[in-house]
Order: C-alpha cells, then sequence, then structure tokens
C-alpha cells in the first residue's frame, strides 16, 4: 500500500521549507511577519525621528518618501496580515476540532508566495530604489513620475496577494467542512467565526487589488493606456478598484482582532461572552457592510453630492454593530471574576483605544467635515488608533494568550506588563497629539514643516511616544528570548480556558486530536468542565491516522514567480517566462505525483489526551 | 459512502446522478443557444431601438448564465449551499464594482 | 480514508464526492469562481468605462464581426456541453466514453482560441491594439484574459488527459475532473457575458 509508519527524520531546515502542517506554517508566518513588523517599524522611527523638529535634514524629501510608502505598506500587507495569518493556522483547526487545514499543500503555498512577495518588495532597497508613491501608488504618480521601485511594489504584492487569496479560500473550505460532529456554526468560538468572515472579505476584496495592480502593471511595463488621459484613460479607475479593496481590507485586519477580544476577555472574566449571537450577527454584518463603503476614502475627488452622501451614511452605518461588540465586551466583564494577565490588559487597553479610533472614523464619514480633514494627519491619528490601538493591541492579547499553544512556554507576565505599559502609553503619546496637529492644519505624507506654525511641541511629543513604542517593542523582544531559554512546561490549559484548542497538549502533537472529540455546546470544553468531565468526549473509535507529507514544490512555485517578476520589471522576457514555467512545472509534478501521506499510530505517543 | 468525521454538512445527498440526465442538460444547451441567437439577431437585424436593446441582450446573458450555473454546474442540488452563497457574494460585489464605473467614473 | 486501490466496480454513485477531499477541493473551487467573479468583475466595470475611448483609432463598430463572434460562441459554448457529457459518463462509469468527449471538449477549445488569436491579429493590423488606446487597453486585457483562462484550461485538460490512461477513474482522480469542468463551464459563462458586454454593446455604439 506504500504507507510508512513516519516519514523519515527531517531536520529543522529542510522541515519548516517543507511543512504543511498547518502549526507549523503558523510559526512560519509569525516569524517572517515579525521581522516585517520590526522592519516597518524601523521605517516609522526613522520618519518621526526626520519630524521630531521642523526642518530636520535627518532624511531628505525622496528617503522619507520611501521610507513612508515602505512603513505602510511592509506594516498592512507583510506584517499585519501575516501575523493574523499565523494566528489564524495556529488556532482555527483546533478550536474546530480539525486535523489540519482542508489544503495543506495550499496552505504552504500561501506562505511561500507570501514571503517572497514581500522579499520582492523589499528588493528596492539595494537594486536602484523602493517604491515612493504612497502605499496606496495613485496613478499618475505611481506610472508617469516614479522610478524603479513601484514595479517591485506592484509585482510583490500581486505574489503576496496571490498567497492571501488561497489562504482565505482554504480557512473557508476548513471551517464550512472539516468541524468537529456537534459543532455547528452557532457553537464556533468567536476568533473562528472571525476568521471564517474574514476569509470570505479576503475572496471578494483582492481579486479587486489583483486587477488594479494588473493595470498598473499594464501600463508602467506594457504602455497600456488604463491611466493614461491623453489616450483616454482615467486615474479615478484605480481609486475605485484599490479601495474596493482597500476597505474591506482594513476589517480583514481588524475582524479577526474582534474574535481575539471575545475569547480573551471572555476567558479572563470567566464568564461566558455576553450575546453570542448578536456578535456574530454583528461580525457578518460589518463584513458585508465593508464592502459599501470604499468611497469613503474618495469623498474629494468629485464624485458628486449623491454617492458622498451614501457613502458617508453607510459608513456611519457600520458604528452600529461595531458599537454592539464594545457593548457585549463590557456585559461580558461585568460580574466577572477579572484577571489582569498581560494577554487581559491588551484587550482592556484595546477597547477604550479602538473606541476613539472608531469615533475619529464617524467624524471622517461625514463628507463635508472630510473636505477639512481629508490629507491631514487627522486621517493618520485615526487609522494607527484603530489599527495600531485596535489590531496590534489585540494581536499582542493573542498572542500572549495563545503562546503557550503554539510554542508549549508561557511569555514572561513581568516582562509582559512592562511591554504592554510601554507600547501602550507611547501609542497614547505617539498619535494622540495627531489629531491636534491635522486639525491644525499639518498634511500627511510630508518630509518636513516649518516652524512657528503652532507644529513643534505636538510633532516632537509624537516622537517621543514612537521612541516609548519601540521600547515596548524591544521588551517584548526581550520576553520572547527570554521565554525561548526556558523548557517547554506549558500545560495543556494555562488559563481554564473554555474551547477546544485547551484541551489537547502545548504544543499539540503532529496530528492534534488523537480522536476527534464530540462537541456538546459552544465553549465546548466549558460544557464539559461544567458536567465534570477532565476533557472531551472523543466522536470517534482510535485508530490510525493518516497525515499529508511535505513538500518542497511550494517554495519552488514561489522562487519561479520571483524570478518571472525580475524577468517583466527588467524586460528579460526568457526570464519572465522561465520562471513562469519553473511554476507551472511544479504545478503539473503534484499533480501527477500522487502523495500517499504517511500514518501515525496515536497509542505510541507518549502523554497524548484526546 | 460520506465520512462519519467530516462533520455537519454532507447529510447524504438525497438525488440520484440521473435526476440531472442528458436530458436537462441538453435543453439548458438547446436554450444557451436560442437565447444567444436572439441576442445576436436583437443587435444585427437592428429591430429594437438603441435604448431598449442593451438592457434586452443583458437580460438574456443573465437567463443564460443562471441555466448554466443552476443546471451545468449544479447549483440548484442539495448541499450547495455555501456554493450559492460564494457565487452570489462574488457577483454582488462585481455588481458594485460594474455600478461606481458605471456612475462614477468621469472626464 | 482514501482507497487508492479501489476496483472499477467499486466506485459509489458519485465519486467526486465519496472523500473528504473530493469535497473539499469541488467546495475550494467553488469559492475559488466567487473570487473569479470579482475579478471578471473588475475588469468588466474597467472596460465598461472605457468602451468607448477609442483615442481616434478604430471603435467596436468598425472592428467587431459578429458572425466570427457567433461562430466563437457556439465553438466554446459546444464544448461546455461536452464536457458536462464527460461528467455523466463518468458517473456511468464510462471511462472511454468520458475521455472521448474531454478530447472533443479539448478540440473545440482549441478552435475557439484560434479563432481569437485570428481576431487579434487582424485588430491590430487595424490599427487596434494594447496601447493604441484606453479602450485598446480595457479591450485586450478583459478579453485577453479570458482566452488565458481558456489557454490554461487546455493545458490543465491535456494533463488530465494524459494521466488518465495510468491512473484510470478512482475516488482520488474522480475530483479531478469534476473540478476541471467546473472551471470550462465558468469560462464559458464569463464568455457569455463578454459577447454581451464587449461585441454586441459594441456593435450597437453605445
Amino acid at each position: 500500500m506504500g504507507h510508512s509508519h513516519a516519514p523519515k527524520k527531517k531536520g529543522f531546515l529542510m522541515d519548516y521549507l517543507t511543512t504543511v502542517d498547518h502549526k507549523k506554517i503558523g510559526i512560519l508566518y509569525f516569524v517572517a511577519g515579525g521581522i516585517f513588523f520590526l522592519m516597518g517599524g524601523l521605517e516609522a522611527l526613522l520618519m518621526r525621528i526626520q519630524l521630531i523638529v521642523p526642518n530636520n535634514t535627518f532624511l531628505n524629501g525622496a528617503t522619507f518618501n520611501e521610507m513612508m510608502t515602505m512603513h505602510g505598506t511592509t506594516m498592512i500587507f507583510l506584517a499585519a496580515m501575516p501575523i493574523i495569518f499565523a494566528l489564524m493556522n495556529a488556532i482555527v483547526p483546533l478550536q474546530i476540532g480539525a486535523r489540519d487545514v482542508a489544503f495543506p499543500f495550499v496552505n504552504s503555498l500561501g506562505f511561500w508566495l507570501f514571503f517572497f512577495g514581500g522579499v520582492l518588495v523589499n528588493c528596492g532597497w539595494f537594486l536602484g530604489g523602493s517604491p515612493d508613491a504612497g502605499w496606496t501608488s495613485y496613478p499618475p504618480l505611481s506610472t508617469s513620475f516614479s522610478g524603479f521601485g513601484i514595479d517591485f511594489y506592484a509585482l510583490g504584492l500581486q505574489i503576496a496577494g496571490l498567497g492571501t487569496l488561497i489562504g482565505g479560500i482554504n480557512f473557508l473550505a476548513t471551517i464550512i467542512n472539516m468541524r468537529a460532529p456537534g459543532m455547528t456554526f452557532m457553537r464556533m468560538p468567536m476568533f473562528t467565526w472571525a476568521s471564517f468572515v474574514t476569509s470570505a472579505l479576503i475572496l471578494f476584496a483582492f481579486p479587486a487589488i489583483t486587477v488594479g495592480l494588473v493595470l498598473l502593471s499594464f501600463d508602467r511595463l506594457f504602455s497600456a493606456n488604463f491611466f493614461n488621459v491623453a489616450n483616454g484613460g482615467n486615474e479615478v479607475i484605480y481609486q475605485h478598484l484599490f479601495w474596493i479593496f482597500g476597505h474591506p481590507e482594513v476589517y480583514i485586519l481588524i475582524l479577526p482582532v474582534f474574535g481575539i477580544i471575545s475569547e480573551v476577555i471572555s476567558t479572563f472574566s470567566k464568564k461566558r461572552l455576553f450575546g453570542y449571537s448578536s456578535m456574530v450577527f454583528a461580525t457578518v454584518l460589518i463584513g458585508f457592510l465593508g464592502f459599501m463603503v470604499w468611497a469613503h476614502h474618495m469623498f474629494t475627488v468629485g464624485m458628486g453630492p449623491v454617492a458622498n452622501a451614501l457613502f458617508g451614511i453607510a459608513t456611519m452605518l457600520i458604528a452600529i454593530p461595531t458599537g454592539i461588540k464594545i457593548f457585549n465586551w463590557l456585559f461580558t466583564m461585568w460580574g466577572g471574576q477579572i484577571r489582569f494577565t498581560t494577554a487581559n490588559l491588551w484587550a482592556v487597553g484595546f477597547i477604550p483605544t479602538f473606541v476613539i479610533g472608531g469615533m475619529t472614523g464617524v467624524m471622517l464619514a461625514a463628507p463635508a467635515a472630510d473636505y477639512q480633514y481629508h490629507d491631514t494627519y487627522f486621517v493618520v491619528a485615526h487609522f494607527h488608533y484603530v489599527i495600531v490601538g485596535g489590531m496590534v493591541f489585540g494581536l499582542f492579547a493573542g498572542l500572549y494568550y495563545w503562546w503557550p499553544k503554539m510554542f508549549g512556554r508561557m511569555l514572561n507576565e513581568a516582562l509582559g506588563k512592562w511591554n504592554f505599559w510601554f507600547f501602550f502609553i507611547g501609542f497614547h503619546l505617539t498619535f494622540f497629539p495627531q489629531h491636534f496637529l491635522g486639525l491644525m492644519g499639518m498634511q500627511r505624507r510630508i518630509f518636513t514643516f516649518l516652524p512657528n506654525q503652532g507644529l513643534d511641541f505636538g510633532n516632537m511629543i509624537s516622537t517621543i511616544g514612537a521612541f516609548g513604542m519601540t521600547i515596548g517593542t524591544i521588551i517584548f523582544l526581550i520576553n520572547i528570548a527570554v521565554t525561548n531559554s526556558k523548557p517547554k512546561k506549558a500545560p495543556a490549559d494555562p488559563w481554564d480556558g473554555r474551547t477546544l484548542e485547551w484541551a489537547i497538549p502545548s504544543p499539540p502533537p503532529e496530528y492534534n486530536f488523537k480522536q476527534t472529540p464530540q462537541v456538546r455546546g459552544y465553549d465546548a470544553l466549558w460544557v464539559e468542565k461544567m458536567a465534570g468531565n477532565k476533557g472531551m468526549t472523543p466522536a470517534e473509535p482510535l485508530g490510525h491516522i493518516h497525515m499529508p507529507s511535505g513538500s518542497i514544490l511550494p517554495f519552488i512555485m514561489s522562487v519561479g514567480l520571483f524570478i518571472a517578476a525580475f524577468g517583466l520589471m527588467y524586460e528579460k522576457v526568457s526570464v519572465a517566462i522561465i520562471g513562469a514555467l519553473i511554476t507551472l512545472l511544479c504545478m503539473l509534478l503534484r499533480s501527477l505525483i500522487d502523495d500517499p501521506g504517511y500514518h501515525v499510530d496515536p497509542t505510541e505517543d507518549k502523554g497524548v489526551e484526546a | 459512502m460520506t465520512d462519519t468525521h467530516s462533520g455537519a454538512n454532507q447529510k447524504g445527498e438525497k438525488h440520484l446522478p440521473s435526476q440531472h440526465s442528458a436530458r436537462n442538460h441538453l435543453i439548458t444547451f438547446a436554450l444557451s443557444i436560442v437565447l444567444t441567437a436572439i441576442a445576436f439577431a436583437a443587435v444585427a437585424l437592428e429591430q429594437v431601438d438603441i435604448k431598449s436593446v442593451v438592457p434586452f441582450i443583458f437580460l438574456l446573458a443573465l437567463i443564460q448564465a443562471g441555466f448554466q450555473l443552476f443546471v451545468w454546474m449544479h447549483l440548484d442540488q442539495k448541499g450547495h449551499q455555501f456554493q450559492r452563497i460564494f457565487i452570489g457574494g462574488g457577483a454582488f460585489v462585481a455588481l458594485l464594482a460594474v455600478i461606481a464605473f458605471s456612475y462614477w467614473i468621469w472626464w | 480514508m482514501s482507497a487508492n486501490h479501489a476496483l472499477h466496480t467499486e466506485l459509489p454513485a458519485e465519486p467526486e464526492k465519496a472523500t473528504l477531499e473530493g469535497r473539499n477541493k469541488i467546495l475550494g473551487f467553488w469559492l475559488f469562481l466567487g473570487g473569479e467573479c470579482v475579478l471578471f468583475g473588475s475588469l468588466f466595470a474597467t472596460f465598461i468605462a472605457l468602451r468607448d475611448k477609442a483615442n481616434g483609432g478604430p471603435t467596436g463598430v468598425e472592428l467587431f464581426s459578429l458572425p466570427l463572434v457567433a461562430l466563437a460562441t457556439i465553438l466554446l459554448l459546444t464544448s461546455s456541453l461536452t464536457s458536462v457529457m464527460s461528467i455523466l459518463a463518468m458517473h456511468k462509469k464510462n471511462v472511454s466514453q468520458m475521455v472521448v468527449w474531454l478530447v472533443i471538449t479539448a478540440l473545440l477549445g482549441l478552435g475557439f482560441l484560434g479563432l481569437e488569436i485570428y481576431e487579434f491579429t487582424e485588430y491590430v493590423h487595424e490599427g487596434h491594439s494594447l496601447t493604441s488606446s484606453a479602450f485598446g487597453s480595457a479591450f485586450y486585457t478583459l478579453v485577453g484574459f479570458h482566452g488565458a483562462h481558456v489557454a490554461f484550461g487546455l493545458l490543465w485538460l491535456f494533463a488530465l488527459l494524459a494521466t488518465t490512461g495510468k491512473k484510470g477513474l478512482t475516488v482520488v482522480t474522480a475530483p479531478k475532473y469534476f473540478v476541471f469542468s467546473l472551471y470550462w463551464h465558468f469560462v464559458d459563462l464569463v464568455w457569455v457575458f463578454i459577447f454581451t458586454v464587449v461585441y454586441l454593446m459594441g456593435k450597437v455604439g453605445i
């Protein structure tokens, strides 16, 4: 039959290069995303140093534009999304009682595409200039007035975006088809629900930017005329396409975090999440409405009062389901036995911070007011409050919460609290003044400003705050290092958890569940605990478990596209064709060569719980 | 036939493959040809005035697309709930793009 | 789980749905098609916005030949039917009949592609290219992407046919034929909208 009992032991490097295991892929996403996060943070710090005093000469305009562009592009596409995918990969299959995602090979492909796309975007640093037209890269700036770097942006994001898209498809199929028996949709944990809606957003939003980047690349590489007004083109097309993607993208960033906050707050209040059904409904509604508001990024472009009014109202409507969530989290904590672990500090710190960001969002949603706010630091303050004060705080909460499950060790709580307070205070110092800088008229994306306009003090405080965030981040890195030096002794359930992932060891064995569990209600593990059981009841007898084999093909396929991109950029057709052929050949090999996988006998594992 | 541990959804398809016999598929084919021919004729023969012909041929296209989706691609069968939701979602976002570009692109 | 060595006669009624992997692949592919709707929708929207921006060059009214488009449509539509017939044959466990239908599908698809390549070269001679105008860019990107989907589908079909001899029809290979057939139907479905929006509306001059 060709099934071996266990594959040959691979070295550490080959293991990670060929893994199709969602848990290891989650770690890969975390490490790569983490490295890009540090790069993006450095880019931000350099910008803030330039802006600490007026007329500063630390960075010139051209370099500042590159920093500004790369900071935004890196943070959103190469840091935030991968870390979200890290947590989704590590946790969602465990929360639904599955052994892996629906398409393990494609999961690996998604990671390597993201990785090589991210590397490509950053190649500009040493190959003639990074992208410098902002993270939005509007034409005609990006088609007619920018250098080589934009090609790194367009092609790199195209490749990385493909990875994200297939990741979204993977999680949708996994959640639809692979839930454990008894886990109906309305018994799924909130993080899984959030991942589900997020994946649907990814599926529908990313093709729009795929087309936008294709049109941009065609104009740049092949002299097409999509955005060339002289030949009949129209630049607003790009803006529509970018934001039809771009607005759902920010909900892609925040919805998983809403899921994390629900898990963390309910666990550390020792209380069932208040209003679960309304939380699910609100999540779906936010996802849907997220597609109806994109032109609020274009209020000042000239669409006219009818369009502006429609999009303004739709934008304000999203505040309603979001408000439902905020109240439900507060009601969950009310009357609970609250423990302020680091994870919960981040979650509780998230709530007022995100609300401030949401509030300024409603201010921005009024088109007439937006004519004043647009392209000022007021907007910069708003989105950093929701993205950093919202998403990043939530990601930290998720990391502290699920670190034991992913790595088998608990992050140090004392260091965690120092990490939190430096970052939290530094964050508010950095971005709160920026509201006022914007209201006083400081434009965004400028590399310097003149003295005696009332902008000096705010900018200086903002830069000091940035150093605070830097120290907080460094403390987090120290925490990781210190934690890593300790033995892997985390318990299966360090927090007295409520959901299925805490029913298996930390970290889980490669097959996750020795026996697929039977789910009897929402907060599946808590239901069993309240019934006096020590763990989950199995839904199937003990038996051999079939696992998919690893493969180097996803890595090679991604390298192929990476090479093809260079061929396109440097107009070497043969290189482009070779790169594409490498990828196509790997697809063919994957199709021709069947993977028999291998079997694992779970009874051979010592100390394994169901 | 169906795996027991695959979760809540595939509860065992009740329909038989013969339900979508060759007959239904051939009818869909014939209908598609006819709808296509009508659309081409409406334009080529210039019998319909300009303002109505465009919505007319678009409606014909939608009907044809519906038949191909529901019969040839089995969207009407049991167990295709999520497929319908996600194709519907994709069509909805596509429609948003078309509306946006029809009304909110100007020179 | 997957019965790699199931005999022909032991195949269940709908072999493509008999395994979890098969059901996952079919669902995953439908999800992908949902994304493709948005992809083509964006390309259609771009075309609609730029359809009359011919920059002084030839317009759709002058360029498009309805008989040629009608012929291409018949070819692609028929190939969609033959792919349905191949799946019906698959459900009847008749592998050779399935292969025959797939081969006819491939030939019809090749015919469509040949016609389109001929059509594009004619247009370029007449001054309508990717670079000549915004209309040109939008036309070739939309119709070209569709043609690229046809071409990729044909490569996929050749690979499938090449392995049928060796692997035969099993619960592992059945989903591959089914998923291909879904893809091919979708490609034809997009064409319905292309001939309507690009060629017919173009000929009307709207």
